[in-house]
């Protein structure tokens, strides 16, 4: 279980991302109206990186002929080949049974992983939450 | 056990020489080609584009625009980077985006397709191909072929074209009489003649359904409708008799359904063979030494034996040449598109078959002893 410091949630803002290496892999941290999750940057189709891609809303299930859009800002669209990924769950829109990527954890806390030191030298301020750190859970 | 110390090798040096045999280049902005073009029809140029039927996602893949501005494909160093250093692509086969047989002035056309003609040999057959990874088609507007013909007589004996290709939208079928003069010209100076989709149902062409279908799903999946007709037709209409050195290279028309077209057709032609008395044997026995097809995009069975058995049927292992459609949305990775396939097949469907086809040496040899762009056998 690794512990990644992502960045401030002001560097990630709604609609943002950031995409990160830790554990060895390149993982997307995505902030979809104040809540962080986080995807593995690899398509399971056919292995672009998938955190590249446009984030949309989509077309709902509806009846012949009609449309409605929802979602705005949950969906991820593969920079490939167009297919489509719930960003808070990982899975895909067409078959999110069985065709899904890696998703992982992600916390925002006041303070920087425990295991780092403090700089001394560096004033510090107290933070809230709304300015506190991402944390990527591997 | 020769195939297997081959496979080692390349491994082992970091390169597997695939031979990717759909690749697009793009100009980094109209004027690229309208410099080549004459007056009056530089004035008569507009975008790089068929604006018709475009893909209501993303045309390209997102991350193939380079960093340094300009379309996707525009940029050779970062195509190198992205699709011949990423995959070990020791030959990629291109073939620009003109769109020039929809228009409905067969002067403008021809001229169109000479001006993306002369860029390429300019570009990235020249100045960006110092290696000789790129090769070239030569692009001509079917829609008059004899000025279509004159145009592949300009580039003869170039160095890195090795065929000519247009698009698969078209107003007759492709084995009619009135092509001949191109398929005369392709064969005299031994390049393949390509056939790739882009145009059907746009500018003066048909479009190959009842009508127009509403959607770009509908019409991307039904383009290879077209090509098993253009097939069909050139079977029958005894191209491959008159034309004994001509090639087909049906490029990202679809794979999985020539078996059952060609049991059909050969099933027809038991019985109606006296309608067609040139066409001397089997239709389907004329693929092996006159077509070829690219393998994207390839069908993708939830079952992967389902594929395997349909390569089988179709013969790819001599027929089938991997292509990716680098930039293009529906790109096939090299590693990710195709199931495991036996090595010998592996190696036939990503290098031999396509070096066989286009005359290339193999990766690591000089080719001295092979002409560029020919096979020796087919001068």
């Amino acid at each position: 279980m690794g512990r990644h410091v992502v960045g401030r949630v002001s560097e990630v803002p709604p609609g943002g991302r950031r995409i990160v290496d830790a554990a060895g892999r390149s993982i997307g941290v995505f902030n979809v109206k104040g809540t962080f999750y986080a995807l593995r940057n690899s398509c399971p189709h056919q292995a672009a990186p998938l955190c590249l891609g446009a984030i949309k809303g989509m077309t709902l299930p509806s009846r012949p002929g009609e449309y409605h859009w929802g979602r705005e800002g949950e969906i991820l669209r593969c920079p490939w080949h167009g297919w489509e990924f719930d960003i808070t769950t990982g899975r895909s829109i067409f078959n999110p049974h069985k065709t899904r990527v890696k998703a992982y954890e992600v916390t925002v806390e006041s303070d920087q992983a425990q295991d780092e030191e403090p700089d001394e030298s560096v004033e510090t301020f107290d933070v809230t939450v709304e300015d506190g750190f991402i944390i990527l859970h591997t | 056990m020769a195939v297997a110390t081959q496979e080692v090798r390349e491994k082992t040096s970091g390169h597997t020489g695939i031979v990717d045999c759909d690749v697009h280049p793009y100009p980094a902005h109209a004027d690229e080609i309208r410099q080549y073009l004459p007056m009056p029809w530089r004035d008569r140029f507009g975008s790089v584009g068929r604006g018709f039927y475009g893909n209501p996602v993303h045309g390209s893949r997102l991350d193939s625009t380079p960093p340094s501005g300009g379309p996707a494909g525009s940029d050779p160093a970062f195509m190198r980077q992205q699709l011949i250093d990423e995959f070990g692509v020791a030959y990629a086969i291109l073939l620009p985006r003109t769109f020039c047989n929809l228009q409905p002035d067969p002067d403008f056309g021809t001229a169109v397709a000479a001006a993306f003609n002369d860029w390429l040999a300019d570009t990235w057959l020249s100045r960006f191909n110092p290696d000789g990874v790129f090769k070239g088609s030569i692009t001509v507007n079917i829609q008059d072929p004899p000025a279509a013909a004159k145009e592949i007589e300009r580039w003869a004996g170039h160095p890195h074209f090795v065929q000519v290709m247009t698009d698969s939208g078209a107003r007759v079928p492709l084995g009619q009489r009135q092509y001949y003069p191109i398929y005369e010209a392709c064969a005299r100076h031994g390049f393949r003649f390509a056939v790739h989709p882009g145009t059907d149902g746009m500018g003066i062409n048909h479009q190959a359904t009842p009508g127009y279908p509403t959607h770009y799903i509908e019409w991307h999946t039904c383009l290879s409708l077209a090509f098993q007709a253009h097939l069909v037709s050139l079977l029958t209409e005894g191209v491959f008799e008159r034309f004994p050195e001509l090639g087909v290279t049906l490029t990202e028309g679809g794979v999985a359904w020539l078996a059952p077209l060609m049991w059909r057709l050969d099933t027809e032609w038991k019985a109606l063979r006296s309608e067609v008395p040139w066409v001397t044997k089997l239709p389907s026995a004329y693929l092996r030494d006159h077509v070829r097809l690219s393998s994207q995009p390839l069908e993708s069975p939830d079952n992967t034996r389902d594929l395997l058995q349909v390569l089988e049927m179709m013969d790819a292992k001599h027929i089938l040449m991997f292509a990716s459609d680098y930039p293009h949305w529906d790109f096939d990775s090299p590693t990710h598109a195709f199931p495991k396939l036996p090595a010998d097949l592996h190696e036939r469907i990503f290098a031999i078959n396509a070096r066989q086809w286009y005359g290339l040496p193999a990766p690591g040899t000089d080719g001295a002893s092979m002409p560029e762009t020919l096979d020796p056998d087919r001068r």
